[in-house]
């Protein structure tokens, strides 16, 4: 990663008709990095690939890759490869006329071609299938046919558009790491775009939160997962009970006050941007703990009472339904917790994600 | 298990109405015209056909030439319309082209015949244009009212019809093969010939040999644009009759030609059936 700026997007604004895809969209992609683009569907993520690739043009804005810019350059002249959600394999071609199409594009000499495409079929595992066609290949082998229709021509970026989306649960697995694997294999720069929250934890090295086509908030997986930047943040990467609070701001504290239903605490600002008012909270439920309802308040995490409503068993742990005052919270424990019981439910302060509560209808903010 | 007896003649009443029809109206005048080739006087005799080939031989060869040479040219047309209504990049080219093409779909051959006869001929419409616009002389004109006018007329009335078939294959094919190819560095060119083409060959197998087949029956055209010989069978086939009364040597032409849509459209399954196999 010698060059910080191998891929650079610089204020991409990309509409269809009067709809504004994306919206001024900046990002960094250095040299053997692989990205993940990950958001909701209609979030802008893949016309965001897109115009990298070239299939997309941009009002503003532009694409520039290792120093120049492919802004208006088409898509045959970008050297980029791009994986097709839908595979996107030709009908006709067999899997070495596949492979081997983007070489002979570049006329390259025959033997050569054969050679590759061996080097290729070894790589991905797609040995003895070199004249099968894509209807006599299942649908993980048709993906590492597209994969390798895409690296055989050794492109500068590799962009990824869902190429895990169509396959069954096992084999998408299995690909995950293949993918990954090769890629750092091959130094190559990937853009990966997914709205599999986990599949982009595991795949990539940075991931990159994209809401109604701009960064929600982009950084390695760690600090995504355990540092949300914004409430939607939290919520995509899986915080899903939220409450609201109100606290006041003292130095590097947060005193939260008491509410119907939580005792007052007091948790680490963590560095966060907050001002004394309405907050929201938001946790994951296997990050709460439960406690009997009489349970001796700790230092830095936050109870809460309520009463369990219903409990289930996806596997592993308890999942209990936990009715908060108005609210419905869900909280995993490794024991169940019959219905009807009352519990404290205590969140760590480093696992509790309080944000601003959004401005709607709010009352002016108590004086510290 | 067996159905009963009643049902299966149920079924059976169902469809004697349609089987009927084609027996009656299609079947049997066929069946009349493939025997009346083989007779002469009530008898059976192969004269009719020994007739056909001894006065007619290079009306056949012209006709199939004709016939094969707009195949080809419409196939080569069809695919060119195709193709830049798929991967055309001017949306008000595409949007021009898309309005024109469809428009001699509606026009008879017979006013096709006709449109052409004033355009082509000698001191028509066409050399006028050249004329006025420089490129010739008065001198240098020549008619094209003979085997170049037919193939104009054919291509210029069939196109259509087989580009309307294969820019509505080509508009079903998956968008993501072609930009898997652009993305690769293929040329549009190469996309057509190469991507594109290959999926949706079938169809335009189809459309050439509906086309063919149509060429084949059409007699308005090599009428009204070509009165000299060589000539094409339809037009012999309708000599015979008209001049002649001669049903047997017509039938035995008629066969001719039905032999060769036939072999077009047998050259297509064959060719089918191995691309199945594969």
């Amino acid at each position: 990663m010698s060059d910080p700026a191998f891929l650079q997007i610089r204020d991409l604004t990309v509409g269809y008709g009067g709809n504004r895809v994306l919206d001024a969209l900046s990002l960094e992609v250095c040299e053997g990095e692989f990205v993940a683009l990950l958001g909701a569907s209609g979030c802008g993520k893949t016309t965001l690939l897109r115009t990298i690739a070239g299939f997309a043009d941009p009002s503003e804005g532009e694409v520039v890759l290792a120093g120049s810019d492919i802004t208006r350059r088409p898509p045959d002249r970008r050297g980029m490869a791009l994986v097709f959600q839908s595979y996107a394999l030709w009908p006709h071609m067999t899997v070495a006329q596949t492979i081997g199409y983007g070489l002979k594009l570049r006329r390259v000499a025959k033997p050569e071609i054969a050679r590759r495409v061996a080097e290729m079929q070894a790589l991905l595992g797609l040995e003895g299938l070199q004249e099968r066609k894509p209807a006599q290949l299942s649908g993980g082998q048709r993906q590492r046919v597209a994969l390798g229709r895409a690296l055989a021509i050794e492109p500068q970026v590799l962009l990824l558009d869902e190429p895990l989306s169509n396959l069954d649960a096992r084999v998408r697995l299995t690909l995950r790491h293949e993918i990954r694997a090769l890629q750092s294999r091959l130094g190559i720069t990937a853009v990966h775009v997914t709205h599999d929250r986990e599949e982009a934890m595991v795949m990539a090295d940075r991931i990159v939160l994209i809401d109604r086509g701009r960064i929600a908030q982009a950084g390695t997986p760690d600090r995504v997962y355990n540092h949300p930047a914004s409430a939607f943040v939290a919520a995509f990467m899986g915080a899903e009970n939220v409450l609201e609070l109100r606290g006041t701001v003292t130095g590097q504290d947060v005193h939260l006050a008491a509410g119907a239903a939580n005792a007052p605490a007091a948790v680490p600002v963590h560095g966060r941007n907050l001002t004394s008012g309405r907050f929201e909270a938001r946790f994951r439920s296997e990050a709460a703990v439960l406690l009997p309802a009489d349970a001796a308040p700790v230092d830095g995490a936050l109870d809460l009472v309520g009463v369990v409503r219903t409990v289930s068993y996806p596997g592993g742990l308890w999942r209990h339904l936990v009715v908060i005052g108005d609210r419905d919270i869900h909280v995993d424990a490794a024991v169940a917790h019959p219905p009807g019981t009352p519990v404290t439910v205590r969140v760590p302060s480093s696992a509790l994600f309080l944000f601003d509560a959004a401005p709607t209808a709010s009352p002016p903010p108590s004086s510290p | 298990m067996r159905p009963p007896m009643s049902q299966r003649l149920l079924a059976l009443a169902l469809v004697l109405p349609a089987l009927l029809t084609i027996l009656l109206f299609f079947v049997a005048p066929l069946g009349a015209s493939v025997t009346g080739a083989f007779s002469l006087d009530g008898d059976f005799t192969l004269s009719n056909f020994g007739k056909s080939f001894e006065l007619y031989s290079s009306d056949i060869l012209f006709t199939l030439c004709i016939a094969g040479l707009s195949t080809g040219v419409i196939g080569a047309l069809a695919v060119s319309i195709g193709g830049y209504l798929t991967l055309g990049e001017n949306p008000l080219a595409v949007a021009v082209l898309r309005w024109l093409y469809r428009w001699p779909l509606f026009i008879p051959f017979i006013v096709v015949g006709q449109i052409l006869r004033t355009f082509l001929a000698r001191n028509g419409l066409m050399n006028n244009i050249l004329i006025a616009g420089g490129l010739l002389t008065p001198l240098q004109t020549t008619s094209f009212l003979d085997w170049r006018g037919i193939v104009i007329a054919f291509v210029w009335k069939q196109t259509p019809f087989v580009a309307l078939l294969v820019a509505g294959a080509m508009a079903s094919v998956d968008r993501g093969t072609l930009e898997a190819a652009r993305n690769l560095g293929a040329s549009r060119l190469r996309i057509l010939l190469e991507i594109l083409l290959p999926q949706v060959y079938t169809t335009l197998a189809v459309g050439l040999i509906l086309s063919f087949v149509t060429m084949m029956s059409v007699l308005s055209v090599p009428l009204m644009i070509n009165a000299q010989s060589p000539t094409m069978l339809t037009a012999d086939i309708a000599f015979r009759i008209n001049a002649y009364g001669d049903y047997g040597v017509a039938n035995a032409l008629g066969l001719i030609s039905l032999l060769m849509t036939a072999g077009a459209a047998a050259i297509y399954l064959r060719h089918a059936a191995r691309e199945r196999a594969r």
